[in-house]
């Protein structure tokens, strides 16, 4: 079994009108046996920049401690906050200097530049990036997800609109895949301010 | 005599002085007064920036306050290029330090990881020392606000309010007697403010070239470093002149012609 698999896990991102919605379920698992209910997996980069880290448990925490020290440096240095375009190109790079030792993570990075343009990208996990204009998946159920977001995305959502279409999305995707579920977090991020919301959903 | 012994920074005198690191030190005392001030609930630092033409172009950055990282931040007195190599050190010294143990950098560690290395300039190496002093402050949950001194030898010390740069002399002669252990955030503004006054070669102050922040701790347990406002600045400035002008009326009352 792929160590990609090993603690399971699940992030969508979504592109809305003038706003951006990324989540996550909250499964931490050894394999089959689930060992927490608590394990977020979208962090907080800026208050409109968020990151989605999926893959093993033990790099998605590296990950985001090393990305933390990295922004805050920046912000030390440029006296700015980092842009979402800037800050994908970081940890494309951060990632393929890893190339032949890669951290086992798969990561998605959603957020409002400046003049609140969504930015939506996705990567490998040695940092080749994608750029979306919809919908960026990542996880051990990206087949649930891709068909779920084909389903059901609509572009040019509103907030309340997009938070709908992705915790339907995610909800529905992990109910099919035994190593994601046990709860989920939504952020939707706007130009006003970022709401978070925990979804009730079944806990199997 | 001691010209034969100051051309190298890592030989002694005979008198067992390092002079290079002493001539280093008297570099400080021609910079911008710096002056830190503790109180239970913050600290205050202020400083005179030194304004060298009107045709520089406005700073976005300060070239005496300077942030090392959420928790801390340091005065410069001194020359400015040595200082942003030492609180380049510094602020990667803090962020290391919160990224291996996700826990912010004590204060007095972050003071000591910067003096170690200006002391290495003093001991081998043949480079000169760094000319610059800073005064640190920052909080810490070991032991609350804090306020360090530094001085191009690398050595440290830990205050209550302390004053250095130009004119520190007679920053400390005021502190000495208008310094109170238990003064709120806004007395130590006041008397901040009464020392630049002193210690500026200037008879009319303005607040463009005064530069004072605060730093305290929310009601979310944040630490917040604030700067005063060049209007906060002018009216503590007036507050203070009429003060000063009101002491002057009364004791020339009382001594009067005889």
């Amino acid at each position: 079994m792929s160590i990609l698999q090993y603690n399971g896990g699940a992030v969508i991102a979504m592109k809305g009108l003038n706003c951006v919605g990324i989540c996550s379920d909250l499964r931490l698992g050894l394999q089959q046996q689930t060992v927490a209910m608590n394990f977020k997996k979208v962090f907080q980069i800026t208050d409109k920049l968020y990151v989605g880290l999926t893959g093993l448990a033990t790099d998605v925490l590296s990950l985001e401690h090393l990305l933390n020290f990295r922004c805050k440096l920046y912000k030390l240095k440029e006296n700015r906050e980092i842009s979402p375009k800037a800050f994908g190109a970081m940890l494309s790079s951060l990632l393929y200097e890893k190339r032949f030792g890669p951290w086992f993570s798969e990561p998605v990075v959603c957020g409002l530049d400046a003049n609140n343009n969504a930015f939506l990208s996705g990567m490998d996990l040695i940092g080749a990036p994608v750029f979306s204009d919809d919908f960026t998946v990542a996880g051990t159920c990206t087949q649930n997800l891709h068909g779920m977001c084909e389903a059901l995305y609509r572009p040019n959502m509103d907030p309340e609109e997009l938070f709908e279409v992705l915790s339907q999305c995610l909800l529905s995707a992990v109910d099919r895949d035994a190593l994601s579920g046990w709860g989920a977090v939504v952020h939707i991020i706007t130009p006003e301010g970022t709401i978070t919301r925990t979804l009730k959903c079944r806990q199997d | 005599m001691s010209r034969r012994y100051d051309q190298s920074t890592t030989t002694f005198s005979p008198e067992g002085r390092l002079h290079q690191v002493e001539y280093a030190i008297e570099a400080i005392n021609n910079a911008g007064t710096c002056i830190g001030l503790q109180s239970s609930n913050g600290i205050v630092l202020a400083a005179e920036k030194r304004v060298i033409s009107k045709l520089l172009a406005p700073s976005k950055t300060s070239e005496k306050t300077y942030t090392i990282d959420d928790h801390a931040v340091t005065l410069v007195a001194g020359l400015t290029a040595d200082a942003n190599i030492l609180i380049q050190k510094a602020q990667l010294n803090s962020l290391r330090y919160y990224h291996d143990y996700q826990t912010p950098m004590p204060i007095e560690q972050i003071v000591k990881s910067v003096c170690n290395y200006k002391q290495s300039y003093t001991q081998f190496g043949g480079l000169r020392p760094f000319g610059v002093a800073f005064l640190f402050a920052g909080y810490d949950e070991l032991l609350g606000f804090q306020l360090y001194q530094s001085d191009p030898s690398g050595n440290y010390s830990g205050w209550k309010a302390t004053v250095i740069g130009q004119n520190n002399q007679a920053g400390k002669s005021i502190l000495k007697t208008d310094f109170k252990i238990d003064n709120t955030l806004s007395n130590n503004l006041q008397l901040a403010v009464k020392i630049l006054l002193k210690t500026m070669d200037s008879t009319t102050p303005t607040p463009d070239r005064i530069e004072i922040s605060s730093l305290t701790k929310d009601e979310d347990g944040n630490i917040v470093h604030r700067f005063i406002t060049d209007d906060e600045v002018a009216k503590l400035i007036q507050q203070i002149q009429s003060e000063v002008e009101a002491e002057e009326k009364k004791s020339e009352a009382v001594t009067g012609d005889i």
